[in-house]
């Protein structure tokens, strides 16, 4: 898991949280029901002054819910929830803030084309009503330096970085007063520096007197960082631990109910390709635009091969999103070819390439993966609706659909009350288990996979795991692009890195040098000279 | 304990529909108490649009001849709305269906089934060539198709004028401002009601098995509800949403050719009766759904139809219009106030 965690930083220095006073926040016994399914089940849990409470539990235990109904997103159906011993009940996430508690979600909730400035002052009871723009970019910047975060008052949302964008929702939820802040899978799209930097922040805002719950699937961090340790299964509170005490396998059996294997090792392939066959696909000299219509890709060479896991190494924004579309038809090529299995195919047809056995599991699965507002059924079906049996010539079989949603649903171990329910009621790790196992079964012959566990919990990770293994010995060409070196290295054959939209080198991962590759992801060679 | 609304992320359909209908019933209630205040007694005068509309067949007949326009122009709206656009321009398609089936009917001869079919597929034509700038400007270029629809309405009533009282007008009989009588009719079901009412239900029943049904209508939907996603699952999005629009003006441009060939029969300045403009209301009173138009086509015909009954009361169409206007007011605040739900504050003793 996550190497890059300083085993220095793992518990905080001197600091101190009275074990005998009495929570600022206290939930009793609280129960939340959605149709057909107990998401809270008699659920207690309480944020004392100055402490990191980790909440953890395996996908779909009742993580986010418990949290919004904190916050008042969700109103509880039995239960109670304390303030400073005080019976209260918040009716919205503003009277929640309000009273000091702030929520950063596990999808943001930014407005894109706003900027940061304009984001953070947003329904802002202090925001004077006359402003100019540039005052609101002064009051941004004053307050990014007393909170000690680093964000642009003048950047825009979209051309701004996943762990920038966290930063503004931080800030804008402490700008308003909070003393608790919730972040439910903060880390899951930061890369390791920008976690490491949320942990400093984290820990002055504890050193303060404050209050932090963080939600996530990532052990180590979890124990490097929270004092204590709430857990969740399947919508019940099972333990209530002091972080020093644990260690990730007893914090994966507490969740899982049973023991679970952390990390097991997986054999190369043993898939001989054909000498004969053309590869599955080959870029070259490929080069591509981003969003922006900046270059995002230049002269990129690559050969994916069958029955192979290619891991792409290299810290996010370096042209990992516009690779990926580019290998499954989605994006455009500026320049170069993209040849599958031999022939050289028109680029950005994404049917053509689904139809040549492609299959994606996308870095932003709520954006470009699903369509969250439609049914669970309509979101399974969203590859496998021109084929029969779904497709029944130009009609849509709803019995056949049905049949695939539930199919899909079982292989990816997701409990669904009602497949009539728009997709975005689902847990945010359960939407990603669902796009992975739909991806999977088209991709006969390349399968590319961006950040394919981000918000799996253990569990999930390991099947996920074990599935992309499955699917190279069958085979498959395996492209998976992460952060995390560690998982690379045990998982891929061959390991490229990606660095300002360039490949700056193809390693095979066995006997590969870690530190070599490190300094190339930077973009530094190992004589300590900066690569052009 | 006190008591606090809270905003729900979504809405159950159940409520939706309640909403929808005290929004229409408050319509009324303030309605009446306007007509009230004007001297009129409000329960005598909606007994009167009752009987009037429903209580003969003649009434009926003359319901029946605006249900029928409302839903089509109503599907034409609500069509757009499922892939995520706004066609306001159903009343220019209107106008350009009924000069193409006017042209068709005036300048051509041969037997009524053989005329009638190509006036039909003429007001088809006309409407889906009056969208299709707006369209290819949207599908290309990427130009807002709320403007360019709602100018070209503009555009089509001028040409409807200069031909009914200039190009085609009548010469032979002095009518003034119209063509000649249309050699053609729409057969008429009872009394003055023509087929069209027919033409409008297959129409909607059709969109909906359409959009329900099919792999076209299962793409439209992806591509209303997240383009991202749409293309990402190799779904021509371009192509379907200029199916989507050609379709809206086909329908709209259909009405017009039933307005013209089975009601006027004669092109005329205002023949759309703003039955376009209305459409967007029942559209959205359907939220986006071509079976909703159904329902809110028929509400939307009662006040245009009692609108006509009260005229004859000494009240002017255009208080009864402004219900329209009343109407599409209460139901936009009720989508938003069925968002909300009221709760308490303050829990003082333990719950169960
Ligand atoms: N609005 C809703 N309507 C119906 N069911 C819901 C709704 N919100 C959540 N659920 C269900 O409640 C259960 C708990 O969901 P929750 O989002 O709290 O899980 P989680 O612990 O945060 O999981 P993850 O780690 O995957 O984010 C899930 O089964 C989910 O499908
Ligand atoms: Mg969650």
């Amino acid at each position: 898991m996550s190497v890059a965690l300083d085993r220095s930083l793992a518990h905080g220095v001197g600091h101190v949280a009275d074990p005998d006073a009495a929570p600022v926040v206290s939930l009793r016994g609280i129960t939340k029901i959605f149709p057909g399914l107990i998401a809270n089940d008699a659920v207690d849990f309480d944020i004392r002054a100055g402490e990191i409470h980790a909440l953890l539990g395996e996908n779909g235990a009742g993580k986010s819910t418990l949290m919004n109904v904190l916050t008042g997103i969700y109103q509880p159906d039995a239960g109670q929830i304390l303030l400073d011993g005080q019976p209260t009940r918040f009716v919205s996430p503003a009277q929640a803030i309000g009273a000091g508690i702030g929520m950063i979600h596990q999808h943001f909730k930014l407005i894109q084309a706003f900027t940061v400035a304009e984001n953070i002052h947003l329904g802002w009871g202090e925001t004077p009503v006359l402003i100019s723009a540039k005052d609101i970019e002064d009051r941004t910047r004053i307050l990014a330096e007393k909170f000690n975060l680093a964000v642009r008052p003048e950047a825009r949302i979209d051309e701004i970085s996943a762990g920038e964008q966290q930063r503004v929702e931080i800030l804008k939820v402490l700008a308003r007063g909070a003393r608790i802040l919730i972040l439910d899978e903060p880390t899951a799209v930061l890369t390791p520096p920008e976690a490491r930097e949320l942990f400093k922040a984290l820990r002055q805002f504890r050193a303060a007197g404050n209050s932090v719950v963080f939600i996530s699937h990532k052990l180590d961090e979890v124990l490097a960082i929270s004092d204590r340790i709430t857990i969740l299964r399947a919508g019940k509170k099972v333990a209530l631990r002091e972080a020093a005490g644990c260690t990730p396998s007893i914090l994966a059996n507490l969740m899982v109910g049973r023991d679970v294997v952390l990390h097991h090792a997986r054999p190369a392939s043993p898939h001989q390709a054909n000498p004969g066959d053309p590869p599955p696909m080959v870029l070259q000299d490929v080069s591509a635009l981003n969003d922006r219509g900046l270059p995002a890709l230049t002269g990129i060479e690559l050969e994916l091969r069958a029955g192979e896991i290619l891991g792409i190494a290299g810290v996010a924004g370096n042209g990992q999103r516009e690779l990926s579309e580019v290998l499954t038809g989605v994006r455009p090529l500026q320049g170069g070819d993209i040849v599958i299995a031999g022939y050289r195919v028109p680029s950005s047809n994404p049917a053509m390439f689904r139809d040549a056995g492609i299959g994606h599991i996308p870095e932003d699965r709520l954006r470009s993966g699903l369509a969250p507002s439609l049914s669970i059924i309509d979101n399974a079906v969203l590859r496998e609706y021109v084929i029969p049996p779904v497709a029944r010539g130009h009609f849509i079989d709803h019995g056949s659909a049905a049949a695939l949603a539930k199919r899909i649903a079982k292989d990816a171990e997701v409990g669904i009350p009602s497949f009539q329910m728009p997709v975005r009621n689902l847990s945010g790790g359960n939407q990603q288990r669902l796009v992975a196992r739909r991806e999977m079964r088209i991709a006969k012959s390349v399968l590319v996979a961006a950040y394919p566990t981000r918000g799996l919990d253990v569990g999930a990770i390991n099947t996920m795991i074990d599935y992309l293994v499955a699917l190279r010995d069958s085979g498959v060409a395996v492209v998976m692009f992460s952060e995390e070196l560690e998982e690379l290295l045990n998982l891929a054959d061959r390991i490229a890195v990606l660095y300002e939209g360039r490949i700056m080198g193809i390693f095979n991962a066995k006997g590969a040098d870690m530190e070599e590759i490190g300094l190339l992801m930077g973009g530094k060679t190992k004589h300590g000279e900066r690569v052009a | 304990m006190a008591f606090r609304l809270q905003r729900l992320p979504s809405v159950r359909p159940e409520i939706a529909v309640a909403a929808h209908a005290v929004a229409i019933g408050l319509a009324f209630v303030v309605g009446g108490i306007a007509v009230t205040i004007s001297g009129h007694n409000a329960f005598t005068l909606a007994a009167k649009v009752l009987t009037a509309s429903f209580g003969s067949e003649f009434g009926l007949e003359d319901f029946g001849l605006l249900f029928g326009p409302l839903m089509l122009t109503g599907l034409a709206a609500a069509v757009t709305l499922r892939i995520g656009l706004w066609n306001i321009g159903a009343e220019g398609q209107f106008y350009i269906g009924a000069v193409f089936a006017t042209g068709v009917g005036l300048f051509f001869s041969g037997p009524p089934w053989l005329m009638l079919t190509a006036m039909f597929l003429a007001g088809g034509i006309g409407g889906a060539l009056w969208i299709l700038v707006p369209t290819l400007a949207r599908a290309y270029a990427n130009v807002n198709e709320i403007i360019t629809t709602l100018l070209l309405n503009f555009v089509a009533v001028l040409v409807v004028n200069y031909l009914s009282t200039g190009l085609w007008r009548d010469r032979k009989q002095s009518v003034l401002g119209a063509t000649a009588r249309i050699p053609y009719e729409v057969p008429n079901l009872s009394g003055s009601l023509h087929a069209g009412i027919l033409v409008a239900v297959a129409a909607v029943v059709l969109m909906a098995l359409l959009i329900r049904y099919t792999r076209w209508g299962y793409e439209v939907r992806i591509s209303g509800a997240n383009i991202f996603a749409a293309h990402y699952a190799g779904i021509p999005v371009r192509s379907r949403l200029i199916s989507v629009m050609l379709i809206s003006g086909a329908i709209a441009g259909i009405a017009g050719m039933l307005e013209v060939a089975g009601t006027v029969h004669r092109l005329q300045g205002g023949i759309s009766n703003n039955f376009g403009y209305l459409g967007i209301i029942v559209a959205v009173l359907a939220g986006g759904s071509p079976i909703g138009v159904v329902f809110s086509g028929f509400v939307m015909a009662v006040i245009l139809n009692a609108g006509i009954i009260l005229q004859a009361q000494g009240i002017l169409l255009n208080d009864v219009l402004a219900m329209t206007g009343l109407i599409l007011f209460f139901t936009a605040i009720g989508e938003q106030v069925a968002h909300y739900r009221i709760v308490a504050t303050h829990v003082v003793a333990q719950e169960a």
